[in-house]
């Protein structure tokens, strides 16, 4: 039994072995550079992070961001869904919607910023409309391949059984395709926090982004590092959480790595 | 559903199966240009853009040279950040891959680093070098990075073990199977690293040269980017920032379907 729980802690030991070499390193560069505006030690950044972390600024921020984000894939997801749930089962409308979808889909949400900025100014709109356009496409299309892949005979099946056509979308065809939605929404997630530093630099008076941008032009490198680590933090824990959610809805289904 | 049976859902009408496609396709984008023009018009206000003076803003900023020119400046940015991140991502990549006590070592810190946008240590290059082009490859090259290792160590430790052990009974030197052997089995994962990439990296430049124009007071980096943000901040003019819009997904539309042809002819073997 040790043994085993040795097994199960020896990643976490390798972990830390790596990240250890990783400070180690930044501290004597740091060290060598004699800048604390350029390149402050990993105990400066630290201690920043403590001070953010007292004073609650950082989950302020964080707090913000993250709500931003969960309304923005919550209205995507609104979207996106029933959408590609109908594209997937309807041909016609498919071909209806698809070369809009192709037009829009290769222009970043990012670049949708100039104009965003224009029509809702600096505020929450702004980076929830251009995170919900960048969460947006990954569940759409996820979505319509997840209803493409639903094995037909099992809507067959269903179907020689008498099983009318609202019943078959709700009881086979959304259950068949729950993987692949839950996938899709790990990469809307994924796509979406992408966006909100961006949005946030630019274009919003608070979140992570504003306080990365706010913190770098008060040179103060401690805290501008402290935020960078809270967004890869969070953005880490999303996953996380979107995977456990994929989890507890479709336990049958092997946990995938997205190629992203 | 076989062609007669189709035909025949048409009411006995021959309708050709491609043209309605195309007349589908067309519908829905159509109708919308056709309201935006006509709604555009009705405010009667001339900062409203419509797609009538897009299309003349666009032949202006094709016709002076302007917009191939940011164009072309943001590529070359995207490129060298592209190559940096391919030249250390994908040796590291097959290291990784190939070597279980590298990938152990190295992986941490991949896996630490991944989370964090790009875009989020452009605080950091702005204050390491600048607003001007190293800055904006630094970013690029961060951008691109992490697709580029995680697929190449994915393909490296597809390989067939069977291949690999064949080479170890040849007596085959580590090195010279991960070259002979490793690099052309994972060749399909890293061209797919490699596209995943290309797409990454626009994005980021496209936010790059947005935020250093935002934040740096149009410090005159160039790129489409910033050129967008001074259609923004000094000049409002809607119409032009749209015509940039169209040429940052054309940009990318054109990126994406280059390097999957060069994927198809370097490896005609793949299906993808």
């Amino acid at each position: 039994m040790p043994q085993a729980r040795l097994r199960g802690a020896l990643p976490v030991l390798r972990y830390v072995r790596t990240m250890a070499v990783f400070f180690i390193v930044w501290a004597i560069v740091a060290r060598w550079t004699g800048n604390a505006i350029l390149l402050p030690s990993p105990l400066a950044v630290f201690g920043a992070l403590v001070d953010l972390a007292r004073d609650l600024e950082l989950f302020l921020h964080a707090g913000i961001s993250f709500g931003r984000m969960l309304v923005s894939i919550a209205v995507g997801a609104l979207l996106a869904i029933p959408l590609g749930l109908a594209m997937g089962l309807s041909r016609t409308l498919d071909q209806l919607v698809d070369p809009l979808i192709e037009i829009l889909r290769p222009i970043s949400g990012i670049a949708w910023i100039p104009l965003a900025l224009f029509i809702f100014g600096i505020g929450n709109a702004l980076p929830v409309f251009i995170m919900t356009y960048a969460g947006f496409f990954p569940i759409l299309l996820g979505t319509i391949a997840g209803v493409r892949g639903v094995d037909r005979r099992l809507i067959d099946a269903a179907r020689t059984m008498g099983v009318p056509q609202r019943t078959i979308v709700t009881r086979v065809v959304v259950p068949a395709a729950l993987p692949s939605l839950m996938v899709a929404l790990r990469l809307g997630v994924a796509s979406s926090w992408t966006a909100v530093v961006a949005a946030e630099l630019i274009g919003a008076p608070s979140g992570l982004g504003y306080a990365v941008e706010w913190y770098r032009e008060l040179l103060a490198t401690p805290q501008v590092m402290s935020f960078i680590a809270m967004i890869g933090v969070l953005g880490y824990l999303c996953d996380l959480g979107v995977r456990a959610l994929a989890r507890g809805f479709t336990p049958w289904a092997r946990d995938t790595r997205a190629g992203a | 559903m076989n062609g007669a049976a189709r035909r025949m859902r048409h009411g006995g009408w021959r309708v050709n199966g491609a043209a309605v496609r195309a007349a589908r396709g067309l519908a829905l984008p159509v109708a919308l240009l056709v309201l935006w023009q006509v709604w555009g018009t009705a405010l009667h206000n001339v900062r409203m853009p419509v797609p009538t003076h897009v299309v003349t803003a666009a032949i202006d900023l094709v016709g002076s040279g302007e917009l191939p020119l940011a164009i072309l400046q943001s590529l070359s940015r995207v490129f060298m950040g592209f190559a940096v991140a391919a030249v250390i991502g994908v040796p590291l990549g097959l290291l990784m891959g190939s070597f279980a006590s590298v990938e152990r070592n190295v992986d941490p810190l991949v896996e630490s680093f991944r989370p964090i946008a790009a875009i989020a240590i452009l605080p950091l290059a702005i204050l390491w070098l600048g607003t001007g082009t190293s800055a904006a490859v630094m970013i690029v090259a961060y951008a691109a990075f992490f697709p580029i290792v995680i697929n190449t160590v994915a393909g490296a430790k597809g390989v067939n073990a069977t291949l690999l052990r064949a080479a170890a009974t040849m007596g085959l030197p580590r090195l010279r199977t991960i070259r002979t052997v490793v690099v052309p089995a994972a060749l399909p994962a890293i061209g797919v690293g490699l596209r995943i990439a290309m797409g990454v990296a626009w994005t980021a430049i496209v936010a790059a040269e947005l935020a250093v124009g935002a934040k740096a007071g149009g410090g005159g980096s160039g790129g489409i980017g910033q050129m967008m943000f001074v259609f923004y901040a000094y000049s409002i003019e809607l119409n032009r920032i749209i015509v940039c819009m169209i040429a940052v997904g054309l940009v990318a539309l054109v990126l994406d379907r280059l390097l999957r042809a060069a994927m198809r002819l370097s490896m005609p073997w793949t299906a993808s």
